[in-house]
């Protein structure tokens, strides 16, 4: 007899997860490199012994969006955004990890280094270094820093071979556990950074959607409970 | 209910960011300042069904899992170092640096502390310091007869005296480059304080080793671009609106769950 109760908490606890996500997604609005994520719901089926079956609702399906943010220009000499499919290497102390995020900057040392300070990588997996006072830093669409006309590295510009496969990780990162490959189609432009890819207002929409779902959830369970009352009392009376 | 929270950090960022472009603004008129820019980061995600995890029921690979992200916190506010346009004032003592190069100053403490405003003054012994007073480094002092001083792109000093014609070299301003200019640690008074991230100093004569030159009778104006700050205050500001709206959204559905006996 509960059973109505418990699909109802499937969805409802599903739903919540969602409101999460669209959180998450509107509080990273102006993370750069950051990607939207999307929670997708699946059916659950489950036996009933004695014939019949119930079914769920599981929101249990995550997608990454991997659309193009918009490209905000902002004159930095070691601003990179990519424009078309593909990621910055960077090295941590976990690995090797993915990144839309190309607000980097020389360290101390002369290395190539993101604000979280990772080295990031050249092709080779070899961090760049960047020779003291320079002067002006050109880089070519292909990633080829260059100081004064002077070959100083090229930044790795990969695509995981599996993009469903991405782990998020703090910091704008990914990581690629089915491993990655030199991207073909990627462009490198200097002195711009992409914003995050999140639409602002499909999420608005959507959270509305979800409130609305929720509290929808609730008054079914609301009713039920009524019912649930209703027709005891009636056996009550019976007796 | 970690909706609330995670647009209680959206909310925080979005204020972060409105406070660093008030602070550019409010700097639109001070000499040698470079705009900042906010930067956010993710937070960490939390793991419901780790993608490649095996299906319990039926034994296929998840192929996406669940990871729920936890929200946004401030990742950077960098300095966009860039070259300010040059406003020329005829002063003397008014240097821009038009370069990458910075000026050493000797802090009370003897300690150096280095900066781009090149608004200089002289004190009553005829030392050349700052606006705040704080010695230039290497000192130089202007002899009290001296009739005018000249200062040429190379940083070198010439006082005129009296009748004479040729000028008399009587002192060489450096400039002082870092590997990485934005580790810089900001501390008030246009006035920077080198650390670990921003590599030791590389002091040079002005002209070489990319440092750029020095101009005298100008000052380098803020590099703030009013349009762009403007532009991010109103996102920001609207970014804020959202995260509320989320908070109010969220609020609803836990008020819906209370009203349910």
């Amino acid at each position: 007899m509960d059973n109505t109760g418990y699909i109802t908490l499937t969805r409802q606890m599903g739903l919540m997860r969602e409101m999460q996500v669209v959180a998450n997604n509107i509080a990273n609005a102006a993370t750069s490199g950051f990607r939207q994520e999307g929670l997708g719901f699946s059916e659950y089926v489950q036996d009933i012994k004695g014939g019949g079956s119930l079914s769920m609702g599981n929101g249990n399906v995550r997608q990454t969006s991997l659309v193009q943010g918009a490209l905000s220009e902002t004159g930095g000499t070691f601003d990179f955004a990519i424009e078309g499919d593909g990621f910055f290497l960077i090295e941590t102390p976990e690995g090797e990890r993915l990144t839309r995020a190309g607000s980097f900057t020389p360290n101390g040392e002369g290395d190539l280094v993101t604000f979280d300070g990772h080295r990031v990588l050249d092709a080779g997996g070899a961090p760049i270094f960047i020779p003291p006072n320079s002067g002006s830093i050109g880089v070519g669409p292909d990633g080829t820093i260059s100081a004064n006309g002077q070959f100083v590295g090229q930044v790795a510009i990969v695509q995981p071979n599996d993009t469903t496969n991405l782990i998020r990780e703090n910091g704008v990162m990914f990581r690629a556990d089915d491993g990655f490959e030199p991207a073909e189609m990627a462009r490198v432009l200097q002195g711009f950074v992409e914003a995050s890819n999140v639409d602002p207002i499909s999420q608005l929409a959507r959270m509305i959607e979800v409130q609305r779902a929720y509290e929808m959830g609730q008054s079914f369970l609301d009713s039920e409970d009524e019912r649930v009352r209703r027709s005891m009392d009636a056996m009550m009376k019976s007796n | 209910m970690r909706a609330l929270q995670i647009a209680a950090t959206g909310m925080l960022a979005q204020q972060m960011r409105v406070e660093t472009i008030s602070n550019n603004l409010a700097n639109m008129s001070t000499t040698g300042y470079n705009a900042r820019r906010a930067e956010f980061s993710d937070l960490h995600y939390q793991q419901m069904t780790r993608p490649g995890s095996i299906n319990a029921s039926d034994g296929t690979v998840v192929p996406t899992g669940v990871q729920l992200g936890l929200g946004v916190r401030p990742a950077a506010v960098s300095i966009h170092l860039a070259q300010g346009s040059l406003s020329a004032t005829g002063g003397d003592l008014d240097l821009a640096i038009d370069g990458s190069g910075f000026l050493e100053v000797t802090l009370p403490s003897g300690q150096s502390a280095y900066t781009r405003d090149g608004g200089l003054k002289m004190t009553g012994e005829g030392l050349i310091v700052t606006s705040d007073g704080y010695p230039v480094s290497p000192e130089i002092v202007v002899p009290a007869d001296a009739r005018s001083i000249s200062i040429n792109s190379d940083g070198e000093v010439f006082a005129y005296f009296a009748e004479a014609t040729a000028g008399q070299q009587i002192g060489q301003f450096d400039l002082t480059g870092f590997t990485n200019a934005k580790g810089l640690e900001a501390i008030g008074s246009n006035l920077f304080a080198e650390t670990e991230a921003s590599g030791p100093p590389l002091t040079s004569t002005p002209g070489q080793d990319g440092l750029g030159t020095l101009r005298q009778g100008y000052l380098e104006d803020s590099s703030v671009d009013a349009v762009r700050e403007i532009t991010e205050l109103i996102a920001a500001q609207r970014g804020y609106e959202m995260n509320s709206k989320v908070i109010s959204a969220a609020d609803q559905m836990m008020g819906a769950t209370t009203q349910v006996r």
